[in-house]
This record gives structure tokens, sequence and C-alpha cells, in this order.
């Protein structure tokens, strides 16, 4: 009886170990998405996958959201077949991919607006974007220089690698670094929540976390919205990416995926998500 | 010493101790008590009929018919709200009706040619419908209200004009006419400032009720339902009837927030008369009720955890410290084993001991990376095994984590074990091994658990070292080992990262905390439980 019960749960074990879908895997090719990168990026293919499910019932598809730098890395090592990233890939991380037989090809799902957010009760309503820069480079530290109150300023960023980041310092930082009282933070929502609590900060977030709680300033005279985004008018705006090794074999389902942006539906989610859709539907 | 201080001392440090006691109790009740009370609310809520509706709709769960029934008991009473806000939108928003008065023209023309109308006819007509449709346009556009109003009165001149009779163009009059009594209503010179808060009445209304009747279906789950909870209502019933306004105080000062009631920014329109209904008639429109959601713990969730569950996160996080403990206890238990029965009081076993306790303080995250570098890249795709984090390499990897706490708690148990239990074993004719499985270890067992139910804590809790080996944020239900899977603890972090939802549903991830407390809290009990019958068991009783 005893041995029954121990050969019972080795096989049990076995079987779970080297289980359907584990052979599965390799019998049916492509039915198992692996997706990974950036956090920004990452709420739009949750909802994707979630539509995706309904119409391919089939396909089993994982995201994972830890940074955009991950994404590349995991793309290149192989563990992945979509990365999401927040911004463009950069030439290291192209090179290491060519030499190890990867492509880096993107596909831009949306736009987004790096939004520069203040408290509600500062009186500023538009910088420039040197003025910008002049916060974050310590060389102005009270509201008052900018013609606001006098109130010390509070300078928020989010972390060095976040995607985020590399579009913030790239169109406002250029070659300047970050002086070194700058308070990072690790995400969107902790950012925001840093602006709505602190009368002074000025911190930086995407579009979709811009409500009635804090104030988006506007940039060189634009406000960031919409139509200032997809025209690239408002200048931080930035598109988000899907990269793939290669362009994906057409009617395999990474090519699914990555065209699922181009549906009504697709541009809807953006959209629902509080991103910018890259055409309009 | 004397014994007057000796008693005082020994007061003083009892109620010290008792104090320490206490401090401990305090901050448990004061950590774990809100953090549980909170994620109760995941569960057990007032839920509204578009909670109802959900649930039969996505779930298939309720009564079909007595669903049904609430939701178009409900939605009569909604639709004295969308009335209002239909009359008021008409100005707001004419964009809707400037369409229909270009597709009425359009249509018209077409008639005509269907008619067979003679062509010197069909194109006296055809010019009126033209001017017909620009003063309706000129109407719309118009900022002024007298100006508008002689646009339309222009139109509804022609009312009876009897070719126009039962054709489409007739349609020009209805639009007149609603138009009209529209601006009755309404300035239009405050169109622009009208707007944006209208926008966030709209928006407010929405979140409320969910998509107004007739709007198509939105893409995602979370936008196809109202506020399904009645804390959830109460939120946007603030954004709905109250605005926040920062006016200026002083040049150079900070602006002072202001809360205006809504009806007083629409006041003159017809709209003041929504928010009264709304305030009035919300507990028709949504019915709250006490529910209990007890498939919170089952169901797989929707739309970012803004509905839905926590059943695969569960699964994930059971299955990953089961198995860790499974590879952990016995290798740990061997391990202590041979350091104390076998291995003596050498250097290499010095050594190898100052290794084990270092092992201890390693931080998770060098473990998460070793996993992947190990498990995830190295040894499972080199065993034939699926490249890719999985449940197997998470559990490997947190079995290296709590490895040195078992060790050590397994080593201390196994020791404390007095000699006289072995020495009578040994002298009956028990063999080492036998000695050990028989004696020593049923005897050690109350402090072996004691290492497990620490670690089994540890590991169920841990979110660096899944982070690269098994977890994902999103993903199907695992049917195999090889799996990824989601867990409490990285989706947990995921929701506070990632989007907007543990700000929108902050009960989803107050509910998933206090599952992974609640599991955490249940395994302690149960190897609580297990280890004082142990303990009885060994004293005899």
């Amino acid at each position: 009886m005893r041995k029954m019960w121990q050969v019972t749960m080795w096989a049990v074990l076995a079987s779970m170990l080297n289980g359907m879908p584990g052979l599965a895997d390799v019998t049916a090719g492509n039915t198992n998405l692996q997706i990974e990168g950036s956090t920004t990026v990452g709420p739009i293919a949750d909802e994707f996958v979630e539509a995706f499910k309904r119409i391919h019932p089939q396909v089993s598809i994982t995201v994972k959201k830890t940074g955009s730098g991950d994404g590349a890395a995991a793309l290149i090592d192989g563990r992945c077949q979509i990365a999401t990233m927040s911004r463009f890939m950069k030439s290291e991380e192209f090179q290491k991919a060519v030499a190890k037989g990867v492509t880096p090809v993107a596909h831009a799902i949306a736009m987004d607006g790096v939004c520069v957010i203040v408290h509600p009760s500062n009186p500023i309503k538009a910088l420039k974007i040197e003025q910008v820069k002049d916060l974050y480079t310590g060389k102005v530290t009270n509201w008052k220089e900018l013609g606001g109150a006098d109130m010390p300023v509070v300078v928020i960023s989010r972390d060095t690698s976040s995607g985020t980041y590399e579009t913030f310092s790239h169109f406002v930082m250029g070659k300047s670094r970050m002086f070194e009282k700058v308070e990072y933070v690790n995400s969107n929502p902790q950012a925001y929540s840093r602006v709505t609590t602190t009368p002074g900060a000025v911190g930086y977030v995407g579009l979709g976390f811009v409500d009635e709680k804090v104030k988006a300033l506007e940039i060189n005279g634009v406000a960031p919205n919409r139509k200032t985004i997809q025209s690239g008018r408002y200048p931080l705006s930035r598109p988000l990416f899907l990269f793939t090794n290669g362009y994906p074999e057409l009617g395999s389902m990474v090519h699914a995926f990555c065209t699922f942006y181009l549906s009504e539906k697709g541009q809807e989610i953006v959209e629902a998500k509080g991103f910018v859709p890259v055409t309009n539907y | 010493m004397r014994i007057g201080p000796r008693l005082w001392l020994d007061r003083l440090f009892t109620a010290l101790s008792l104090m320490a006691v206490l401090m401990i109790v305090v901050a448990l009740i004061a950590i774990l008590l809100p953090m549980l009370w909170r994620g109760s609310s995941a569960v057990v809520f007032r839920g509204t009929v578009e909670f109802r509706r959900m649930q039969l709709e996505q779930h298939g769960r309720g009564d079909s018919d007595d669903v049904r029934a609430e939701v178009e008991q409900a939605a009569r009473i909604r639709q004295g709200a969308y009335d209002l806000l239909e009359q008021f939108a008409i100005v707001v928003d004419p964009s809707g009706m400037e369409k229909r008065a270009r597709q009425i023209h359009r249509e018209f023309g077409k008639q005509l040619e269907h008619r067979g109308v003679p062509e010197d006819q069909a194109a006296e007509l055809q010019s009126l419908s033209k001017r017909l449709r620009g003063e309706l346009l000129a109407a719309f556009e118009a900022t002024e209200g007298p100006e508008a109003l002689t646009h339309v009165q222009t139109v509804l001149a022609h009312a009876g004009d009897m070719r126009l009779a039962g054709t489409v163009a007739a349609q020009y009059f209805e639009l007149a006419g609603r138009y009209k009594n529209a601006l009755a209503n309404v300035d239009l010179g405050r169109r622009a400032e009208y707007g944006v808060l209208f926008r966030q009445v709209q928006e407010a209304l929405r979140d409320l009720l969910g998509p107004p009747p007739g709007s198509p279906l939105p893409a995602i789950i979370k936008d196809q339902y109202g506020a399904t909870r009645w804390d959830q209502a109460t939120r946007h019933m603030e954004r709905l009837l109250w605005v926040e306004k920062w006016l200026p105080s002083r040049p150079g000062e900070l602006l002072q927030k202001v809360r205006v009631p809504m009806e007083q920014e629409f006041r003159g329109t017809v709209l003041t008369k929504l928010f009264p209904y709304v305030r009035e008639h919300v507990g028709d429109m949504l019915q709250p009720r006490w529910t209990c959601y007890w498939q919170f713990f089952f169901d797989d969730s929707m739309s970012s955890h803004y509905f839905g569950g926590v059943g695969p996160e569960i699964l994930g996080t059971v299955l990953v410290t089961a198995l860790a403990i499974a590879f952990a206890l016995p290798v740990g238990v061997a391990t202590a084993a041979y350091l104390v029965e076998c291995a003596g009081d050498t250097r290499p076993t010095r050594v190898l001991r100052t290794c084990v306790n270092t092992l201890a303080g390693v931080p998770s995250i060098v473990f998460g990376l070793f996993g992947l570098a190990f498990f995830v890249i190295y040894l499972l795709p080199k065993l034939g095994l699926r490249e890719g984090s999985s449940i197997l390499a998470g559990a490997s990897t947190l079995a290296l984590l709590v490895l040195p706490v078992i060790i050590r708690a397994s080593e201390e148990a196994i020791r404390t074990v007095p000699r006289a239990y072995k020495e009578a074993a040994l002298a009956l004719g028990a063999s080492r091994f036998r000695c050990f499985v028989t004696v020593t270890l049923p005897a050690a067992m109350p402090g072996i658990l004691t290492g497990l139910i620490l670690s089994m804590s540890r590991a169920a809790g841990e979110t660096a070292p899944i982070l690269c080996t098994a977890a994902v944020a999103m993903g199907p239900v695992p049917t195999s080992l090889m799996q990824p899977t989601r867990t409490l603890s990285y989706s947990s972090y995921d929701m506070a990262v990632g989007d907007k939802m543990a700000m929108l549903a902050p009960h989803n991830q107050f509910g998933m905390v206090m599952t992974l407390v609640a599991i955490v809290l249940l395994l302690n009990i149960v190897a609580i439980v297990i280890r004082g019958r142990i303990s009885r068991k060994l004293r005899g009783q």
C-alpha cells in the first residue's frame, strides 16, 4: 500500500515537471508569448493581453514589468519575444543585440507626454524648458525666482533606470546633471503622490497620471494634451515601443500582438489607459 | 547587596519586560488590525447593482432575472439624469446635431432622386434644404443667444411647407425645435466656460453609473461598469457635486483651495436640476446592498486588478512556498544532522558553519540574481527543460534563501536533545542512524518546526528572489511547474508601482496584502499547533 502511494506521488511529480504544457510549448511553437520590460508600457500590454485572450484563447501570454532596460536585456538574452520599452533602444544595446544575433525591430504603439507637475496651490502655470532645467540643476531653489510664491522648491525625479527619466533628461537636462538634492522615486504613482502632498514640489509623470489633484505645467507655452502630444508640439512627447527580434513572422502570434494596436479596439485601449493613440482611429 | 534595592530592581525589571511585551502587542495591533480591516473591505462591502451586473455578465453568477429586473428599475431612474444631461449637452456640444443636419441634407438629396421628382422642382427643394441646413449650422455656431434664436426661427418658419412634409427634411424642424427648447435654459456666451466643467460632470456621472445607454461598449472591462461599490460611489458623487478651485488670495502667495458646489457653477441652466436629482436618487440608481464577495480568493483579476480577485496569486504563492520548503527542509535537516552528529568540532566545520551564517545574511536580491543566472539561464535549459522563469526555478532560489535558517534552527534543536536519550538508544543496540531517526529527530522536531515556520513565512513574503526567477505581473494560471506564475508579493508591488490601479482600487491592493498576511498567519498557526502536539507527546502527556 505504502509503496503504491509512493509510486503515485513520483508519477504525479514527474508529470508536473514535464507536464503537458512543457511539451506543448515545443510542439505547438508560438502559443507561449513572453513580454517583459517597462512599467509605463506594461499596463497597456496587460489590457492588450486581456483583450487578446478573448480572441485567441489558446495563447498563454505572460507580462513582466521591471523597467525598459530589463526588457532590452531580456530580448537580447532571448528570455522574451517582445520587450516593452518607454524609450528607444540605446546604441550599446543594439550593438550587444547584433553581437548575439538579435535584430531589434521597434513598433511604436502609443504616444505619451512627460508632464511636469506641481501642487495645484502653486501659482506657476507655465515654464520654459530652460527654467525646468534650472529647477533640476539647483540653479533655482525658490519659486519666488520664477515669479511664484516664496517657497523652497522640492525637486522630485524618477530613478535613473526608468525610461521616463531617460526621456526627461534627454529633452530637459541635455548634458547637465541633476543636482544632489533631487529626490528620486521609483514609480509614477510615487512621484504623483509626493507632489500631491507637498506644496513646493515639482515632479514629472506620464500623461495618464495628470488629474485635478496635480497641475501639469505648460512647457514653452504648450499644454500637454492629446492633440499637442500626438502632433509632437508638446516638447516632452515620446513614443512607446514594443521591440521584437526581427520583424515578426507574418501570421504568428507575435505579429498579431505587435499589430493589435492598429485595430480600433487596440487604439481604444491605449486611450482608456491614459495614453495617446498613434493614429486618429 | 541589601534585600531592599534588590527587590526594587526585580520589580523594575518585571515592569520593563511587561512594557516591552505590551509594546509588541500594541505594535502588532496597530500594524495588523488596520491592514486586515481595510483588506477585508475587498471581500465585504456594500455592492451596487453594477457589481451584481458585473458578476452576472462576467462570471454568470446570481439570478439573471433578478439582476435584469434590478438593472431595469435602476435604468428607469437613471434616465431622468440622462435626460437633463442631454438637454444641456445639445447646447454645450452641438457637434452631434451638426453631423445630423449634414446627414439630413445628403439623405434628402438621395430621396428626391429616388422618388423621381421633376428636375427643376428637385433643384429648388435641394437649395431650400441647403438653406435650412445652413441656418441650423449657423444657429449651432452662434455665440449669442438672440442670434441663435433668429436662425432657429428662420428654419421653423418653413415648418408649414407642404412640399417637405413626410420627407427626411422634416427632421430639420425637429432639430430646430429641440435646440430652441435647450436655448431657453442656457446662456450661449458661457459655452466655452461650461465645456471643461461639463466634461467633469459627464465623466463623474459615467464613473458613477457606467456608460450611458446607447453609447458603444468601452474597450476595457473597467470602463464597462459604473461604481460597483458604495464607497467608490461616494467618491464619484463628491466629484460630481463639488468642484475644487484654486484661487489666488494675494499676488506672490499660494493659491487657496475653495470648494464650490457644482450646482452653483451651472446656475441658471437646466443642469442645476441634475445635482439635486442625483443626490436624492443615487441610492435608487445604484441600490447598494451588503455583499460578501468570497470569490475574491478564487477569481482571476480583470483589468489589471481593478475587478476580480487574487485566486492565481494565492495558488502561485502557495505553490512556490510549498515547493521551496519541500526542497530546503530535507537538505537542511540532513546538513544540520551532519554538522552536529558526525562532523565534530574541527576547523573545516567551523568554517562551514560561518559560511552558513553568512549565507543567512546575504540580501535576498543577490539570491534572486543568482537564481536568474544559475537556474533560469544555466541549469534548467541544460537539463532540457524550458528556458525562462518558472515556478521550479523560483522555488529552488527560495529554497537556497531559507536553507541557512533551517540549518541553524535544526542544528540548535538537535544539539539540545539530552545526551541521555541518545545513550539509552545506543545502549539498547540501535545503530547511530536508527538512533538519530527514531530518537533524536522526533525529540528535536519542535525546534526544527520553529525554523520551518520562520522560513515559510519568509519564503511566502519574499519578492526579490522570485522577481527574476518565477514571478510575472500578468499571465495564465500555471498548469505545470515549468511555467512562471503570479504571486501575492510581486503582484502587490506591481499594483503599487505600475499603474494607477492602487489609486483607483485601493481596496483590492489592501485585499491582496491582507491575503498574504492571512496566509502567513495561517501557515504559522498550523505549524504552531503541530509543534504544540509534538511537544506534548514528547512530555508524555
